[in-house]
């Protein structure tokens, strides 16, 4: 028989599953109402075609497909549109989405369908249409369209068929494999035919001797058809656990199995697109588990897609005040719900009644003592106990290079967790936060370029311009250059120009250079007043300083002893300014001095010759009094003209 | 009909943190009846007394902590930890002894940290150390085998530190002393002048293989990995062992040195601390690994006569780093070679 391989970890959880697996499976009568969600399945949600008040028929069409990743919904039985509306998703979340209600008639009349008698005949996209048009998904759980997975871009060596069925209480696929193995075979045939005919290997529990027995037996006739018995380990019936186990293959990180040259599918997938291609009959119903020890009839049911859980608990016997967990899936990776209105969807497998005690009871949990049980029994081979305690601590980044991503959410850490600790919703959070944080690190990533683009296509557009005008430029230049061959005597206008333009600078930093004598002796008396008041002020400081024993005296001596030098450079300069000019502000003082005494002299001698007794003598004094004024007066104007006329005389020559 | 609202998984297993502490408390059980065997009632009133100190502590500070007291003191940590202590500390230790250890170990090393799991070294091995360091004659008071005293003497002892009657040589040097403290005389030798050292060597090598039988039954019940212990046994065995050949008269055989001093209790209850060891399988058996390797750089090269306390903290140490370079490939990561359960 095929070798078999194990995998890493996993767990052994007490199976439950004899109370719901000894009965044939028993078609449920049509509930009065479906509720049709328009996303049954992983990706785009459906785009309904039908209006409120439309009959609609068994199995016709009622929403289309939205692009690649999306499935048809048909209606399950015949009836009137009565709602398109919000109703609650199967979902932990108990969030709304649309659907289309459906009150059926009973009459549970069929639309017409195109069964097909000779499938051999059939080509790979007739196939693929079919399974598409059927809406088909992976009816294992996850709810993938089944037509996209059939359409690898790599080449198929071997298909998986999967029906472990590892999670406890759930027997859906054991009954169905029971009941319906010879469908399940020809359905094999099909998607064998669809994917150039791999070698297909189908994985059973060992807990499943009955269905391992049944499709043995179907498969007889079939050489590249093997039934492959696995030992019971939960979570055997994860896809990549399944490839692990059936091949000793790992799906590569971040990879998909037909990366590997696989392809793994659920056998009710399998046995849906029996239906779908042999019978023509689209995927409106499948095999749900109803169990625990709240349902007196617990066993697998054939409900129509829509029906509403609340139905399916009536006609189960299901006592409602005994249940203390509704939980749709099994006790390992099942959600739980608390609207019994919620519908059945494709991919449910299980309704689970559990009574109280029956299921772990929400306990305090205690602190991580790290003792790595949950390492042992990871399928995944990550560290639970280092993620849960990056979780915690909002490390995400860390949880992220710990591999969180590949975390498939199977439970096993929690079920072995000696500290109760629910490990999967704490990774369940990091996954969604850093979900957010990668999301808005792309949309930022996305805004950066779109930024940096528009600059680089900013000045790209400027380079050109340049460009254009260089061009231009040349041309022009070229045609100027031809004009002068054709006519060589005229002259170069441009150098004429540049010649002119040049004259007048030349004449205008010249006229700059010039600055008048007087103000630049006006300037330098300036500089040296400032320089003085400023000693004189730091002076008084360092007095004051000095006199407080300050520490700033120090400074302020430096200061001075800086400023002492300044001063005296400035009044040097203006000594030698004034030389220069020919200026000799002493001598002009003196003569002013002269003026002003001799002035004074005379005032006071007009003064007292109101009581002058010898009035000749008085009237010669000031005569004297006022030659003298006079020739003082004449000697200043003299000295200040000499000193105007010298600068002017230097100036020139 | 209130339906609850959880996160799946809904199903669990048996584990259960008090369930685990109860094991390792039931598996110490051999290694105290051999021990209380041959060095007399010592080890159970220590016992008892870090018992009730240990939950006393535990308490007091969870209260100060503001945490639920009676989830915490039912988890059996604490008690692991008093257990530990008493059973490493020797038979002689008076009550003051066992308290300041116990305070230590509790208080400072397990709940300044953080409490369970949150402690980076092992608490036990934290307030031995201490003691170690502050009061090493105390902890050196090893009673020989060939006197045991009665219950009402030892008890005498624990509180008074002084026995009516005054009897003289009931605490021997044990046999990691007497193979340190050679004083240049050969292994042969140093057994030929220490008629004591065959007898200490018996009953050490009893005790030894008592906690080796309840650390069996710990991995049977997997309690923990094997990887670390096995990686103690190894590194310290083969050192023991290559040394040994070298120099068969200055170096103690491998057998020896296994089934001596604290070997298999550190081994089997005290590397296998998860809380204060290296995560990983592989980081278990590096963990491992350096412990058995400083205990036997220790007890040859050391100061001290046996050095699991400080051989453990020094892995504590190095457990965060371990971590960082023994992280295992997850599932996809690497081309794997199968493992075969074999044609079915």
């Amino acid at each position: 028989m095929h070798k078999i391989w194990n995998f890493h970890g996993g767990v052994h959880p007490v199976e439950n599953k004899t109370q719901s697996n000894q009965l044939p499976i028993i078609v449920m009568p049509i509930p009065t109402q479906l509720t049709m969600h328009l996303s049954q399945h992983i990706g785009k949600v459906a785009k309904a075609i039908v209006e409120t008040g439309d009959y609609v028929l068994k199995g016709q069409l009622i929403a289309c497909a939205q692009g690649v990743v999306s499935a048809n919904v048909h209606a399950p039985s015949s009836g009137h549109v009565s709602a398109i509306a919000d109703r609650t998703l199967p979902h932990q979340s108990a969030l709304s989405g649309p659907c289309i209600v459906i009150d059926t008639d009973g009459k549970d009349q069929w639309a017409t369908l195109t069964p097909t008698a000779n499938p051999e005949s059939l080509s790979k996209p007739d196939l693929l249409n079919l399974i598409q048009a059927a809406g088909i998904t992976g009816m294992g759980g996850a709810g993938f369209p089944s037509a996209v997975k059939l359409q690898p871009k790599s080449n198929i060596h071997t298909l998986i068929i999967n029906g472990a069925e590892c999670e406890p209480y759930i027997t859906a696929d054991d009954r169905l494999m029971r009941e319906y193995a010879a469908q399940i075979i020809a359905g094999i045939q099909l998607v064998q035919q669809l994917i150039d005919q791999p070698h297909c290997l189908i994985g059973i529990e060992d807990n499943k001797p009955e269905a391992v027995a049944a499709l043995t037996y179907a498969a007889d006739q079939h050489t590249n058809i093997e039934v492959c018995v696995i030992p019971t380990k939960y979570p055997s019936g994860g896809e990549k656990q399944l490839i692990e186990i059936l091949t000793g293959k790992q799906v590569p990180h971040g990879g998909i199995p037909a990366d590997i040259g696989m392809v793994c599918q659920n056998v009710g997938t399998v046995k849906a697109i029996f239906d779908a291609i042999i019978l023509g009959q689209p995927l409106i119903n499948r095999i749900t588990t109803v169990t625990g020890k709240a349902a007196a009839n617990a066993g697998n049911y054939e409900v129509l897609l829509g029906t509403q859980v609340t139905d399916i608990l009536a006609f189960a016997k299901v006592d409602l005040a005994k249940t203390s967990r509704l939980v749709m899936g099994g006790p390992m990776m099942g959600f739980t719900i608390q609207d019994t209105h919620t519908p059945i969807i494709k991919s449910s497998n299980c309704i689970l009644a559990a009574a109280d005690l029956e299921l772990a009871p929400v306990a305090d949990h205690h602190a991580c003592i790290r003792c790595g049980q949950c390492e042992v029994a990871c399928p995944a081979q990550l560290l639970p106990q280092q993620l849960f305690w990056f979780a915690k601590a909002e490390e995400f980044e860390k949880a992220q290079d710990h591999n969180l991503s590949d975390c498939i959410e199977c439970g096993a850490c929690a079920w072995v967790c000696p500290s109760q600790i629910p490990l999967v919703q704490y990774y369940r959070y990091a996954k969604g936060r850093l979900k957010t944080i990668n999301s808005e690190a792309q949309l930022a990533e996305a805004s950066r370029l779109r930024f940096e683009n528009r600059e680089q296509r900013l000045v790209d557009e400027k380079l050109a311009k340049e460009e254009k005008r260089k061009a231009r430029a040349l041309t022009a230049a070229a045609a100027q250059a031809a004009k002068r061959a054709a006519n060589p005597s005229a002259e170069d206008p441009i150098a004429a120009a540049l010649a002119r333009v040049n004259l007048k600078k030349q004449a205008q930093t010249n006229i700059a250079a010039q600055k008048s004598p007087e103000d630049e002796y006006k300037e330098l008396k300036t500089a040296a007043a400032i320089t003085r008041t400023k000693l004189n002020k730091t002076r008084k400081a360092l007095t004051n300083a000095q006199a407080q024993d300050h520490e700033q005296a120090q400074e302020l001596q430096q200061t001075v002893i800086a400023l002492t030098t300044k001063a005296s450079a400035a009044a040097a300069e203006l000594h030698a300014y004034e030389v220069k000019l020919g200026l000799d502000p002493e001598k002009e003082k003196t003569l002013q001095l002269a003026v002003a005494k001799a002035n004074g002299v005379v005032r006071k001698l007009e003064k007292s010759l109101a009581t002058a007794d010898d009035l000749q003598q008085l009237e010669a004094e000031i005569f004297n009094a006022k030659a003298i004024h006079e020739a003082a007066g004449l000697a200043l104007e003299e000295h200040q003209a000499n000193a105007k006329e010298k600068p002017t005389s230097t100036q020139e020559s | 009909m209130a339906l609850v609202n959880i996160s799946s998984p809904h199903h669990h297993g048996l584990s259960k943190t008090s369930r685990l502490m109860g094991w390792v408390l039931l598996a110490t059980l051999p290694g105290l009846a051999v021990q209380s065997y041959f060095y007399g009632y010592g080890t159970l009133i220590n016992l008892l007394w870090a018992s009730v100190l240990s939950l006393g502590f535990e308490a007091i500070v969870l209260g100060l902590r503001r945490r639920p007291i009676m989830p915490y003191l039912t988890d059996g940590s604490a008690l692991v930890t008093a257990f530990l202590l008493a059973l490493a500390l020797p038979p002689f230790s008076p009550w003051w002894l066992t308290l300041v250890a116990v305070l230590f170990s509790i208080v400072f090393a397990k709940h300044l940290y953080g409490g369970l799991g949150s402690n980076p070294f092992n608490p036990a091995m934290v307030g031995y150390a201490l003691c170690l360091i502050a009061f090493p004659v105390s902890m050196t008071q090893w009673a020989g085998t060939e006197s045991t005293l009665s219950f009402g003497q030892q008890w005498q002892w624990f509180w008074l530190e002084s026995i009516d009657g005054g009897i003289d040589a009931w605490t021997r040097a044990t046999p990691l002393d007497l193979m340190r403290h050679t004083k240049g005389l050969t292994l042969n030798e140093v057994a030929s002048t220490n008629p004591q050292l065959g007898l200490g060597l018996i009953a050490n090598m009893w005790v030894n293989v008592a906690y080796l039988l309840g650390g069996l039954f710990l991995l049977a019940i997997r309690a923990f990995t094997w990887h670390a212990p096995v990686a103690m046994l190894a590194g310290l065995g083969l050192c023991a062992g290559l040394f040994h050949m070298g120099e068969p008269d200055l170096y103690p055989s491998a057998s020896q040195h296994l089934l001596t001093g604290a070997t298999m209790l550190s081994a089997f209850f005290i590397v296998t601390d998860p809380v204060s060891g290296a995560t990983s399988r592989q980081g278990k058996l590096v963990f491992g690994a350096g412990v058995g390797i400083l205990v036997f750089i220790i007890r040859s090269y050391g100061s001290y006569p046996d050095a699991f306390a400080f051989a453990i903290l020094l892995m504590n140490l190095s457990a965060p780093l371990i971590d960082t370079y023994t992280k295992p490939k997850a599932y996809g990561h690497q081309p794997k070679k199968p493992h075969s359960q074999g044609d079915k």
